[in-house]
């Protein structure tokens, strides 16, 4: 946790430091497919370095987004920059590696034919064997690419996508429809290639994969960005944590007003608060000793995620929560 | 951009539909054709080479654009778009993709005859068939092009069989053009496949093509080049 803490740090000093600065910056970006406003007004700042995490239901608007940052898609309105350029020249400079969704393998060529093509079109790739056992794959090589299963397709994607060496690599929906453990071999693999200083934006509708691999998770809801900070600023938005005890008796009186305190249900003879201050709550119940059966969880992302994205889409986009203040 | 076409071209000759309907196709039918019944005189036997050389160029040509229609449906062209190669290297990269492929079925069919079939002709009349047929082949990668930026992966298939079996058997390339009747035979010589095989043809009859091929050629020449600009066009939006 320390070192997202750092990570959040650098990447706020960076953002006072200009649009130059950052790896991607969208200003008010927009992008409409017919009566659909798939992007409605989004403003984001990836430092460089920063691994985001891109996070909302199907149909949030992730691809779209991807695909303005991409120069894949030119936005309506706004403007979108990638270290400091049009995404056009970063791609052009070679800068910019994706894993795009939807994509499947290129049929009749082998995964070394495959990457060392695209490692040939950038102007510094890191070399093909490299970039192959980066991505789990040295043992392919020789495989024709249309005869791999899922999990193996799937990494020899990110191997496209890596093997340029860019500075900034966008990988969409990388581990869907992977099974469990092709999900934490491919995540092994990411941070492998993290460490090396990359900038990664990766979506996702895992929250726990989000949550595990990003320093920063942006969640995305309409089009619009609803939240943005680290899980653990997201969790606390929703409520924080959750304190449950057995009344043994005891009325559920006064318990509202309890330091950090932020809702209170009895069910039978247990009480469960809902606290963004678990440790004062739980001092405070101590000197009730109303401790019986005390237990203390955190609030699941999966609450903080749905309370963040169960906003109407009517809503203005200056209801973004602002994590910083929770 | 000299890696993408070879990347391609490897894709290509490893398809095995390619090969079969592009190379071993026209060189069974020529065998057939030219030898069955009572074989065929020697005109005929250099003629349908020469014709069926066309076909199998026609055929690969069209197959570049099937080959577009594929990469487009599996997202691999808008994969290439965030390479650091220019959409007009990827654009240029394919057609010369195409020019490469119709490379195997006119050697192919010209070999067969030549050993098979016993066609002679004096050397550098091979050499300027070929190169001929090997030109003319342009509007048929074109009107390839144009399909597979256009349609589906499955409709330009279909597409492409169409345009191949209707312009080749129109244009006189299976059958001489003498059994055809009068209203289909004038009709022949507008097809640009019927003037593809002329190209040949009059170089095997020692002259030169005639301006009317060139000219009717040419013509097709711009009629699928800008049907391939304009699909491109309204695919590059998409893609």
């Amino acid at each position: 946790m320390a070192d997202t803490t750092e990570t959040a740090e650098t990447a706020a000093e960076a953002t006072a430091g200009g649009a130059a600065d950052q790896a991607v910056s969208f200003a008010g970006a927009v992008k409409a497919f017919g009566a659909v406003r798939a992007v409605d007004g989004v403003d984001l700042e990836i430092a460089r370095g920063e691994t985001v995490a891109l996070l909302g239901r199907n149909g949030a608007g992730k691809s779209s987004t991807i695909s303005l940052l991409l120069g894949l898609n030119e936005p309506d309105e706004g403007v979108v920059r990638l270290f400091g350029g049009t995404p056009e020249e970063a791609v052009r400079a070679g800068r910019v590696g994706a894993m795009l969704q939807d994509s499947r393998p290129v049929p009749r060529v082998t995964v070394g034919e495959l990457v060392a093509f695209v490692a040939g079109t950038y102007p510094a790739p890191m070399p093909v064997a490299e970039a192959l056992e980066l991505a789990g794959i040295a043992e392919l090589a020789g495989r024709r690419v249309d005869r791999l299963s899922g999990g193996q397709t799937q990494r020899v994607r990110f191997a496209v996508a890596l093997v340029g060496n860019p500075a900034l690599i966008v990988l969409d929906e990388p581990t869907a429809a992977l099974d469990v453990e092709a999900r934490y071999a491919f995540w092994d693999s990411m941070r492998a290639f993290t460490r090396r200083g990359h900038t990664v934006l990766f979506s996702t509708h895992y929250l726990e994969e989000a949550d595990a691999n990003a320093d920063r998770i942006v969640v995305i809801d309409h089009g619009r960005i609803v939240a943005d900070g680290t899980g653990e600023q997201l969790k606390r938005a929703a409520g924080g944590s959750l304190v449950a005890f057995d009344l043994a008796g005891a009325g559920p009186d006064g318990l509202a007003d309890l330091p950090g305190v932020v809702s209170v249900e009895v069910r039978g003879d247990r009480a469960r608060l809902r606290s963004d201050d678990s440790d004062a709550t739980v001092i405070a119940l101590a000197e009730r000793g109303a401790i019986r059966a005390l237990e203390v969880a955190p609030a699941s992302l999966d609450d903080a995620f749905l309370a963040l994205t169960s906003t109407p889409a009517s809503t203005p986009a200056a209801s973004r929560t602002s994590l910083e203040t929770v | 951009m000299l890696d993408y076409l070879r990347l391609e071209v490897r894709r290509t000759l490893r398809d095995a539909g390619f090969v079969i309907g592009g190379v071993v196709m026209p060189v069974v039918m020529y065998l057939l054709f030219t030898n069955l019944g009572d074989g065929a005189d020697n005109e005929w036997r250099t003629a349908s080479m020469i014709g069926m050389a066309a076909y199998g160029a026609m055929g690969s040509a069209l197959n570049t654009g099937g080959g577009v229609a594929e990469d487009r449906s599996i997202g691999w062209l808008r994969q290439l778009r965030i390479t650091p190669m220019s959409p007009r290297q990827v654009v240029t990269g394919r057609a010369l993709t195409g020019a490469v492929t119709v490379l195997p079925a006119i050697v192919a069919v010209l070999v067969a005859g030549g050993l098979v079939n016993g066609v002679r002709l004096d050397a550098w009349k091979w050499a300027v068939i070929a190169l001929l047929l090997w030109l003319g082949s342009i509007p048929f990668t074109l009107l390839g092009l144009g399909n597979g930026y256009r349609l589906t992966a499955q409709a330009t298939g279909v597409m492409n069989m169409v345009c191949n079996l209707t312009l080749a058997m129109v244009g006189g390339l299976w059958f001489p053009l003498s059994l055809f009747p009068g209203w289909l035979r004038s009709l022949s010589s507008y097809t640009p496949t019927n003037r593809f095989a002329q190209l040949g043809t009059s170089v095997a009859d020692g002259h030169a093509p005639a301006l009317g091929a060139v000219l009717v050629l040419t013509g097709w020449l711009l009629a699928f080049g800008s049907y391939a600009v304009v699909s491109y066009r309204r695919t590059a939006r998409t893609v």
